[in-house]
């Protein structure tokens, strides 16, 4: 009897590439049921944005709430990605990615999300366990940040409707809630 | 004198009196509504509309139909029903039915100046104007760069002149500016309509100042709540009620102040006809606000049907036709978005 010594095989008869090529399997089929479920959950949002778009057209009227009145003039986007790399270490592989929302391109601060802190701008920084007081600056500066951070969210969402008007209906706001979700 | 309209009234009345009545038996009913909501498609609510009065206006329109197609017919049908009666009307009651579509005016000269602000096609939004509201030099609205030339170059000349003087500035035409000029020109247009009302007398002084000042309070209660959580301070806010109306004046001191919706609650329900009306909401919420004055107001319409010789009927009518033409917009989203479950949201029956 030759016995292979290359492919050793395991209890169930399987090699450890069949295992590795099952745990990929199975790692597609979580990652697709959560796209699926996101996709669900996107489009649900979607309707429910559309009806409260028409709510709000229905409240306000045609005359405030129509195609015509929409900006043409270029503006960022509600969200946008991050993407940095670990200057220290080309190599690694791993980009680090952060959600902005409702960055305005005049107030650099105004990120929700994001750890912000001025070493960051130049050392993107790697989830890592810090020392106590790094960890209760870092937690008093993100809260301060994020109260702060929620009235230039609020600023931006209100001059994104403003071509609706200043005084919009609460419907018209909910839409854009949920076309922000 | 009140109570002789009967005398007099029809020698320059009568006729166009009997025409409204005649449309108002057009309205469509409950049977009509419940077939609509049921329909699958928008050519569906083509089929059905096409054995109502609004047959003749949609019938040529080739499928698929848009929302915005609907409304566009149906609000040519209301202008054309307008325009006959105006061009039969004779004084005072043709400047009674004019200042039925200043309303109409204020809405597109903020259209024309908002859209150039966001540098828009002025043939575009020319488009988007209400045809009620049209005069013939609204084009020229795109070249004003402040209030004063707006009023200078184009407004002098048309009948909203004199609701100008309270919003004349040099500052330039910034989105709150131009909201504050819209709901300002509309103050001003509501006093004077139911100034003019009040001179006229008679069932059309009481009956028009029933529904001109449930028009303000609402208005009111709108403001307020559009304006929470927004740089509008108090004093601005306050500046833009009516000075008249079932709120005026110490109702409005109190939603001046409100912070939310509650707050407008409180003050809304000392007021038994506006206590019917929140009893219908839960706490917090102000989603079916709008549907709950809706129902109100077209309560008071039909009301204003049941008396004769005075001109409210024609006021009553226009804005009937008006809540009409939004059920459909609002079902023709429904049925177009899929979304039929939604459809009793905000359809307000008028029979």
């Amino acid at each position: 009897m030759v016995v292979d010594h290359e492919t050793p095989s395991l209890e169930n008869g399987q090699t450890d590439k069949e295992v590795e090529e099952n745990a990929n399997v199975l790692q597609f089929m979580d990652s697709m049921d959560a796209y699926l479920t996101l996709i669900h959950s996107l489009s649900s949002t979607l309707r429910r944005g559309w009806l409260e778009l028409a709510s709000a057209r229905h409240s306000m009227g045609a005359s405030r709430v129509n195609t015509v009145l929409l900006d043409h003039t270029s503006h960022p986007a509600a969200t946008s990605l991050l993407v940095t790399q670990d200057e220290g270490k080309v190599d690694s592989g791993k980009p680090h990615f952060t959600l902005c929302k409702w960055a305005s391109s005049s107030n650099e601060n105004s990120l929700l999300g994001e750890k912000h802190s001025s070493q960051d701008k130049l050392h993107p920084q790697l989830r890592h366990r810090g020392s106590t007081e790094l960890y209760e600056e870092k937690t008093s500066s993100e809260n301060k940040a994020s109260r702060e951070v929620d009235d230039p969210v609020q600023k931006e969402r209100s001059k994104s409707l403003s071509m609706f008007g200043t005084l919009v209906s609460p419907k018209l706001r909910a839409a854009q809630l949920s076309f922000e979700h | 004198m009140y109570g002789f309209e009967a005398m007099t009234f029809n020698i320059h009345g009568g006729y166009l009196e009997a025409i409204v009545r005649g449309h108002r038996a057009g309205l469509l009913t409950a049977a009509d509504y419940n077939n609509l909501c049921q329909c699958e498609t928008l050519d569906d609510m083509k089929m059905h509309l096409s054995a109502t009065e609004y047959g003749p206006y949609l019938q040529n329109e080739p499928s698929p139909l848009h929302t915005t197609t609907i409304v566009e017919k149906c609000t040519l049908k209301l202008v054309d029903e307008y325009k006959h009666m105006l061009c039969q009307a004779t004084e005072p009651l043709s400047t009674f039915l004019e200042y039925i579509t200043y309303g109409h005016m204020i809405d597109n000269v903020v259209l024309i100046v908002t859209g150039t602000l966001h540098e828009r096609d002025v043939q575009e939004l020319l488009e988007k104007c209400h045809p009620l509201g049209m005069f013939d030099s609204i084009a020229t609205l795109a070249v004003a760069q402040n209030m004063r030339e707006l009023y200078r170059l184009v407004l002098v000349d048309t009948p909203l002149a004199p609701y100008f003087s309270e919003c004349i500035t040099s500052e330039d035409l910034d989105d709150m500016n131009i909201e504050i000029m819209r709901n300002t020109l509309y103050k001003a247009y509501l006093e004077d309509f139911y100034k003019f009302c009040q001179k006229l007398g008679g069932a059309t002084a009481e009956i028009m100042s029933d529904l001109l000042a449930f028009e303000a309070d609402r208005r009111a209660v709108n403001i307020t709540i559009n304006s929470i959580g927004t740089e509008l301070t108090r004093d601005d806010r306050r500046k833009l009620y009516s000075n008249f109306g079932l709120l005026y004046p110490y109702g409005h001191e109190e939603l001046a102040v409100c912070e939310d919706i509650d707050q407008v609650r409180g003050a809304m329900e000392k007021y038994p006809p506006y206590q019917s009306i929140f009893s219908k909401l839960s706490y917090g919420e102000s989603q079916m606000l709008d549907k709950a004055f809706y129902e109100e107001e077209v309560k008071r319409l039909c009301l204003a049907f049941e008396q004769q010789f005075h001109y409210g009927v024609f006021f009553a009518y226009m804005r009937l036709r008006e809540q009409e033409i939004r059920n459909l917009m609002w079902i023709s989203e429904c049925v177009a978005q899929n979304q039929k479950s939604r459809v009793h949201d905000s359809v307000v029956f008028i029979f």
